[in-house]
């Protein structure tokens, strides 16, 4: 495996909508800012926004798009893909700092997209992206779950060794976490995959810290960290930049500065135990998340 | 595992037992504070200030710990979410027999914003 042995491998995985790319801009750049870590960033979602408030642009050229304007893979250069972070994160500024690249994927409905994961990281792999001098962390940001194998490529590859599952209490964000557990249980015992916590994106509805520990203390790990909803993400989105750039005396860059410190000084890394349906579903129900069922009306239409 | 901002190693699994983490904070000075003073929310007409001097328990305890950490002027300080949930859940187990302590869990684990200040 291309970089050097203290290289850290991390994925963000996520139901698609669930705040993925937003957290993981801000929780690197408070990685970057506070803790000096130097970090590139493989943003594996075909609508390429995993880098947009690092580079204070709407959206890098993706590797794929590169490759299609310029024929081939083979003609496109580093310089091209990898683009050095703005402001804080630029390699000149003192401190860590962040380089860019996106994988890009084929127009809607045509095509793989998890292709375009694939030809990324070989063509960083390559490129030397990952010999790059100083390098501590390579951050995957992955699209929706694990069903699709190209984007399970991260984690069936071995590429990336530790992953963060950005959820909330929300049904469709819990079966999603539970799911990409599975994905990483499917390969962990070849790839070397683990499981590194969940992070808490909260929507701030009742109970939601307690469901989510609920839900990590079930598959084995943690819940590293529960981050509030706060209007500051927004006003720093609308700027592109990330909140510990926008107002780094916040009180929501305080949060991402404190999953920072966790990633960072994590050493939890497990095997996970995904949960059954039917275990999901009682978790949700003793959460109020659902409504208990009368069996004996199920399949009943209501009456006139 | 984080469990108030300390660092377990993961061998110790993913449910610290609490007596662990009272350890963490067993050597806090809490000799100096007299009254922790707490304010909920943001928005201006919905903020309320908390009051709690129950120095026999955990909460009190940790509740000073976070505020003098890393704290030399003593200013002000937000409550880390998690952090603030952690104590509460903790305290609810170890400080169950007193009422006071209770009711200012029942509010730590609302869904507002808290700052602390001690007096």
């Amino acid at each position: 495996m291309a970089g050097a042995a203290s290289l850290r491998q991390i994925a963000f995985y996520g139901k698609g909508g669930i705040g993925k790319s937003t957290t993981s801009q801000n929780t690197l750049a408070a990685m970057s800012h506070y803790f000096d870590k130097n970090i590139m960033i493989v943003g594996c979602d075909p609508k390429a926004d995993s880098t947009r408030l690092i580079l204070h642009e709407k959206a890098q050229d993706t590797i794929l798009s590169l490759a299609a304007e310029l024929g081939t893979i083979e003609d496109v250069e580093m310089e091209q893909a990898r683009l050095w972070g703005k402001g804080l994160f630029d390699k000149e500024t003192p401190g860590g700092w962040i380089n860019c690249t996106e994988s890009g994927g084929p127009e809607p409905g045509v095509g793989c997209a998890g292709r375009g994961v694939i030809t990324a990281i070989n063509f960083l792999e390559e490129e030397g992206a990952y010999d790059e001098e100083g390098l501590d962390f390579v951050s995957y940001d992955v699209l929706g779950d694990v069903v699709c194998g190209g984007f399970a490529m991260p984690i069936r590859e071995g590429k990336a060794q530790e992953i963060y599952i950005v959820m909330s209490g929300e049904m469709m964000a819990m079966y999603a976490a539970n799911n990409i557990s599975k994905g990483i249980l499917k390969y962990a015992n070849t790839g070397g995959v683990r499981l590194a916590g969940l992070v808490c994106n909260a929507r701030m509805t009742d109970k939601e810290y307690d469901l989510a520990l609920e839900l990590a203390q079930r598959l084995g790990t943690q819940l590293i960290h529960f981050v509030p909803r706060n209007n500051i993400v927004q006003h720093a989105e609308l700027r592109r930049m990330t909140v510990v750039e926008y107002s780094p005396y916040s009180d929501q860059a305080r949060e991402y500065k404190e999953l920072a410190r966790k990633i960072v000084y994590n050493d939890m890394k497990i095997i996970p135990t995904p949960i059954t349906m039917d275990e999901l579903e009682e978790l949700l129900l003793a959460f109020g998340l659902e409504d208990e069922v009368d069996e004996s009306q199920v399949g009943k239409a209501a009456e006139a | 595992m984080f469990v108030l901002g300390f660092h377990f190693p993961a061998s110790m699994g993913n449910q610290i037992p609490d007596e662990l983490v009272a350890e963490k904070i067993a050597e806090v000075d809490i000799s100096d504070v007299k009254e922790i003073k707490l304010l909920m929310g943001t928005k201006e007409r919905d903020k309320e200030w908390l009051s709690y001097t129950n120095k026999d328990t955990f909460l009190f305890r940790a509740m000073v710990h976070y505020f003098k950490e890393e704290n030399p002027e003593k200013a002000q300080k937000y409550m880390i979410y998690m952090n603030r949930y952690q104590m509460s859940a903790i305290s609810k187990r170890v400080d169950a027999a007193d009422d006071e302590t209770m009711k200012l869990c029942h509010h730590l684990d609302n869904m507002e914003q808290f700052r602390i200040e001690v007096a």
